[in-house]
């Protein structure tokens, strides 16, 4: 290698399995330095990078283990991880070579063999593994020491069983205690990584435990910290103060550096608020919250999506986090579009009477944008927060109008859907603007806009007076039109003709449609429809005008909020894949376990009476056994395994059974608290409301994706089809 | 809690290294490639790829999230399976990328092919199979994977067998603090703190400033023997707000004290980042623009014509590297301008973008760009903002100062030296 360092890349040479064979022979003599063997074996490595097979070269390269050089070692053992598993049959072979290594004078080279042994996880290599794991875990380097800490988890899961007999799971939790943060930190991931299999020992903290993790926390490294604060999601306080103690702590947490050190942070802190009692401690974290969130908006984009996605989660559930920071959300034309849209969902979010005016100001100038997805989104967002804030309504249509006259097809079409949600927000007050869509009407080619625009002139055919001729202009194409379109025309026609029974033209209009509506059109909705509205209108027209035009419920913004305790548990989720698609992890992750809220006296009312069970296949209560240090125990029940860090002996475990018989007690709690709904006074603006039967049914509507989020009255399809 | 693994791409989208995805398909990673290739290709625009790529699986059960960045002209990939957090996907790719850069200095497809073997070994050294990283920092990285320059050296001073490289340090990890290493030593023991701030804002049409933050960061070199215990307090620490900092940083006592109290890694490394709030009388607590820019732009069928003003609202100060870029909109194919006083300007055919350079911008001086911009597109859309960038050297907005640097544990004087320099990126809306 010396002398020729910037020139590997010749190695990524295809080279024949012989020629190599060769080579390694011929390094056997005359090789003092070891120099031939290193050359070959870079070759070797480089085409396993390339994808090239090497695998029959298996017996050749794992004689080169003898070499006393740490370089050759590290490739070998590359070697092997590629192959191993393939060559099962010859494993034994390295065995001697990995044992020998396991006891090694270097550290290095002991973390290195137990690790790459727990890589390869056939038979023979875990059988040898147990024993050296046992004495690494107890190594007096705590390099080793934090290796094999690591090398439980695979261990674990190669073979569960095995690793429970052999006690490594309380080897783990002895090294909770390590004088090394470092250690402590992997052993909590090892115990974590088992505690979220499906079939894995439970790891739960408590008081004591979470202590002296927290302690650790000043020397680790940031994924240390990140995995121990993750860890405290598995601490369920039994006291207020309990969970206020822990919460303090871990604030100091969110001046890191590390941005998902951050964002782990809160969401500990999110999850502890659930269980404190104090009002004045829960609004200062919230206000310390609200800063390193901003921070998280000075890095790069893709960290800002993340942030943004997840903002939008928490400022639903503690609207007082960024309340006043509406400003730092302000888009910047140069972001990414994904950026750009969540900042206008958190802006439209934070939108209030105070800020109103800025935020409209703001919503404008996107509008006038270059980016046509972006440009729509946000005078979608003018409507939306013309139907939020009532006090900005008129500055918002006023707005709209003046973006109508810039004609620009796109943004007049968004802004004609929008307007028409306005209308039935505020009825009676903005009707004078429709003639000014009438105008732009030749503008609309989108399905979405022109039925929305139909629904308005059908609607307030009333007030139009050249209804019957726009309408008679709109059916002109009627049968190449798409069904949505086709639909509003029909129900517009319809209302057309109640409003002005008397009228040929309408008359003459509304028969054209029914009959080519029951007689052309091969879609069963439409048909269907036409029967109907032909029948009330032969049988009795008055009746029929009743129905059509009954007074429809006032839309609101509340479709948009998610239900609180769907909210609760995505929260338990923040930062991660769940928080970004807004969905819990085990509906879109195979082999996720969910998380939910434990119960436990501590917790404060409202959330226990939104509790949402976890959705955990829930395996048969396990032959998981963890004997304890000392004699053997005699059979306990299935407690066992769930008390494992539970020191703290009898205190109360009334939550902590076993993972089937606690969801049962959750489901038990959540319906029985449902008789007694009490406001728990939280300082989010969430109205307490009897928790739905399916929590997540206003997701969907809430939040799937950007695009299906705008406001929607519940059933309008019905009530528009009437 | 664990990532998948790593994966680099060169910039035509091809795997240059990967990690071992060992308990995976070997199907797995290729997967990721391609829907990556895939919504880049079909993307309007590179740069609008969502970072989080939703990939549904080979069968469609086992869905995957591959979180990507770009940095330089590659690509660093990141597949996560399970629920993990991907901003820590994101943390580690960065941390990655950083020490591909101590190792490497200039990092591109040729270094990396290169040195291909480093790259493996910092890949098995930093993130273990199961997606754990584990060690991260380049203080202890140095002694269990050596940088090739020192290989390089050490072989040829000591005449090798290679094991004398890590027995001269036979016991890594040994030092108590993850990011220190034990036994450095130099002749002139002397820290370094570059004060870097930023002036973030957007301007409105009418010249009124509508979102400003001023967001900093001490990136800090530090020589230092032994194992010190510094103690650094700033003369107006209170203006600092938002603050984060390197793990080394004891987090009570600044929270406490509004000191920083800490060990420091050897060599650089970014110290601390905060947002500089002033404290003023008026109610707005924003630092002000330090220019005015008078834009006059007028869109014509096929082209358009622009005329521009840039004055310097600092009496004593320089403003250096000014760019005024706009971009023209789909379709430009060129532009054509009289600019004042040795400022030059340059229409850049890949961005469509109009760019205008001031290297020096004296103090309270004007100068004007006039010129018109030609399209193909009928009616051509240029972006409603400028973006204005400038460094003013030898400043800093917040006019931070060290008042003092505390030394325990060790006993000797350490020389300090800070630096400052203060950045600006503006958007000017029109």
């Amino acid at each position: 290698m010396s002398g020729q360092g910037g020139q590997d890349a010749k190695f990524f040479q295809r080279g024949k399995i012989q020629e190599f064979r060769a080579e390694l022979e011929a390094a056997e003599s005359k090789d003092k330095k070891f120099t031939k063997r290193k050359t070959v074996l870079k070759k070797i490595v480089a085409n396993i990078t390339m994808g090239n097979d090497m695998s029959p070269l298996f017996t050749d390269v794992v004689q080169c283990l003898g070499t006393p050089l740490l370089e050759i070692k590290k490739m070998v053992y590359l070697f092997l991880v590629c192959y191993g598993r393939q060559k099962a049959d010859q494993l034994h072979l390295v065995i001697p070579s990995f044992l020998q290594d396991c006891n090694d004078r270097n550290p290095l080279v002991r973390a290195l063999a137990i690790r790459t042994m727990s890589y390869i996880p056939t038979p023979v290599v875990i059988e040898s593994l147990t024993d050296q794991l046992r004495h690494c875990l107890k190594d007096r380097d705590p390099y080793v020491r934090k290796t094999a800490a690591i090398c439980v988890a695979k261990l674990y899961a190669a073979d569960p069983r095995k690793a429970e007999k052999g006690g490594f799971v309380e080897m783990l939790r002895d090294l909770l205690l390590d004088s090394n943060a470092t250690v402590v930190a992997n052993a909590v991931a090892a115990l974590s990584e088992i505690g979220d299999r499906q079939d894995g020992v439970i790891f739960k903290l408590n008081l004591t435990v979470a202590n002296k993790l927290l302690t650790a926390l000043g020397e680790s490294s940031e994924w240390g910290t990140i995995y121990i604060l993750d860890s405290l999601l598995r601490y369920v306080p039994e006291k207020h103060s309990d969970a206020e103690m822990i919460a303090e702590r871990v604030i100091a947490q969110l001046n890191h550096a590390n941005s998902a050190v951050v964002l782990t942070a809160i969401k500990i802190l999110l999850y502890l608020m659930n269980y404190m009692e104090n009002r004045r401690l829960m609004e200062y974290i919230c206000k310390k919250m609200g800063p390193p969130l901003v921070t998280l908006l000075s890095s790069g984009p893709e960290v800002q999506y993340v942030a943004l996605r997840n903002i939008l989660l928490i400022i639903q559930r503690r609207p007082a986090v960024l309340k006043n920071d509406v400003k730092v959300f302000f888009c910047k034309y140069n972001d990414p579009i994904y950026v750009k849209l969540a900042k206008l969902e958190i802006m439209y979010r934070l939108a209030r009477e105070e800020n109103a005016r800025e935020v409209l100001a703001e919503l404008q100038e996107y509008a006038s944008e270059v980016d046509v997805d972006f440009v729509r989104k946000a005078v979608r967002s003018i409507g939306r927060l013309a139907i939020k804030v009532q006090p900005a309504a008129d500055a918002c249509i006023q707005a709209l109008l003046d973006l109508i006259e810039t004609k620009v097809s796109y943004v007049v079409q968004e802004a004609v859907i929008v307007i028409k949600d306005v209308f039935r927000r505020y009825p009676g007050k903005y009707e004078g603007i429709i003639p000014t869509l009438c105008e732009h009407l030749d503008l609309l080619d989108e399905p979405e806009s022109k039925a929305a625009m139909i629904w308005i002139i059908g609607q307030f055919a009333n007030r139009i007076d050249n209804a019957d001729e726009l309408m008679d202009d709109l059916t002109y194409t009627f049968l190449e039109e798409p069904n949505e379109v086709q639909l509003a025309l029909l129900t517009a026609a319809v209302k057309l003709f109640i409003y002005k029974p008397h009228s040929d033209t309408t008359k003459a209009l509304v028969h054209k449609v029914l009959k080519w509506t029951t007689e052309e059109v091969d879609n069963p909705d439409l048909r269907d429809r036409g029967f109907m509205y032909w029948r009330m209108l032969a049988i009795n027209p008055t009746v029929a005008g009743e129905i059509v035009l009954a007074e429809k419920p006032p839309i609101t913004t509340d479709a948009d909020r998610m239900d609180r305790g769907a909210l609760d548990q995505l929260l338990l989720h923040t930062g991660t894949l769940g928080s970004i698609y807004h969905k819990n992890p085990e509906t879109f992750i195979r082999g996720a376990t969910g998380k939910a809220l434990t119960d436990s006296p501590a917790l404060n009312p409202l959330s226990r009476q939104v509790l949402v069970p976890v959705a955990r296949t829930n395996l048969p209560p396990t032959t998981v056994k963890v004997p304890g240090p000392g004699p053997p125990e005699p059979t306990m029940s299935n407690a066992t395994s769930q008390d494992l860090l539970d020191t703290d002996s009898p205190a109360p475990q009334v939550q902590n059974g076993a993972a089937s018989s606690a969801a049962v007690n959750l489901m038990a709690t959540g319906s029985s608290s449902q008789d007694t709904p009490e406001d728990g006074g939280e300082d989010d603006d969430a109205v307490p409301q009897a928790p739905a039967s399916d929590p997540y049914a206003a997701l969907d509507s809430a939040f799937g994706g950007y695009l299906a989020d705008e406001p929607r009255p519940q059933n309008k399809d019905l009530l528009d089809m009437i | 809690m664990a990532i998948d693994g790593l994966i680099i791409l060169d910039n035509a989208g091809r795997a240059i290294a990967q990690s071992g995805f060992h308990s995976f398909p070997p199907a797995y990673p290729l997967l990721h490639i391609d829907a990556l290739n895939n919504a880049l290709a079909s993307a309007a625009h590179p740069d609008d790829v969502d970072p989080v790529l939703y990939i549904s699986g080979i069968n469609m059960d086992t869905p995957s999230a591959c979180c990507h960045v770009k940095r330089g002209d590659l690509r660093y990939l990141c597949p996560v399976s399970g629920d993990v957090d991907p901003l820590y996907a994101f943390a580690f790719l960065q941390t990655f990328i950083e020490i591909l850069h101590e190792y490497f200095g200039h990092v591109s497809a040729e270094t990396l092919k290169q040195n291909f073997d480093v790259v493996y070994q910092l890949l098995e050294e930093t993130l273990d199979s199961g997606g754990h990283p584990l060690t991260t920092s380049p203080n202890a990285l140095r002694d269990i994977v050596i940088p090739p320059t020192l290989l390089n050296k050490v072989l040829s001073v000591a005449g090798v067998s290679g094991l004398a490289t890590s027995s001269a340090n036979s016991h890594p990890f040994a030092s108590p603090i993850p990011w220190r290493k034990t036994g450095v030593r130099y002749n002139n023991n002397e820290i370094f703190f570059d004060v870097i701030e930023t002036l973030d804002a957007v301007v409105n049409k009418n010249g009124t400033t509508a979102v400003s933050s001023v967001w900093g960061r001490v990136e800090t070199n530090c020589k230092l023997s032994g194992t010190p215990d510094l103690l650094l307090t700033f003369s107006n620490a209170s203006t600092l707000n938002d603050c984060s900092f390197h793990p080394c940083v004891r987090l009570q006592r600044w929270a406490r004290d509004k000191v920083l109290s800490f060990v420091p890694p050897d060599g650089k490394f970014k110290l601390m980042e905060y947002r500089y709030v002033p404290i003023s009388a008026s109610s707005l607590n924003q630092v002000s623009v330090p220019f005015i820019l008078r834009p006059a732009v007028q869109v014509d069928e096929h082209g358009g014509s622009i005329e521009l003003t840039f004055s310097s609202r600092l009496t004593t100060r320089t403003m250096e590297n000014v760019y005024v870029e706009l971009y023209l909109g789909e379709g430009a194919t060129g532009a054509s301008c009289i600019t004042s006083h040795s400022t030059s300007w340059s229409f850049n055919p890949r961005t469509l973008t109009l760019v205008w350079e001031l290297r020096a911008v004296v103090p309270s001086a004007s100068y004007t760009l006039r010129g018109s911009f030609t399209s193909t597109a009928g009616a051509p859309r240029p972006s409603r903002a400028f973006r204005v960038r400038f460094e003013i050297p030898q400043h800093n907005y917040s006019a931070l100062k060290i008042e003092q640097l505390k030394l325990t544990g060790e006993n000797y004087k350490p020389y300090k030296g800070m630096r400052g320099n203060s950045l600006g990126d503006i958007e000017w809306r029109w």
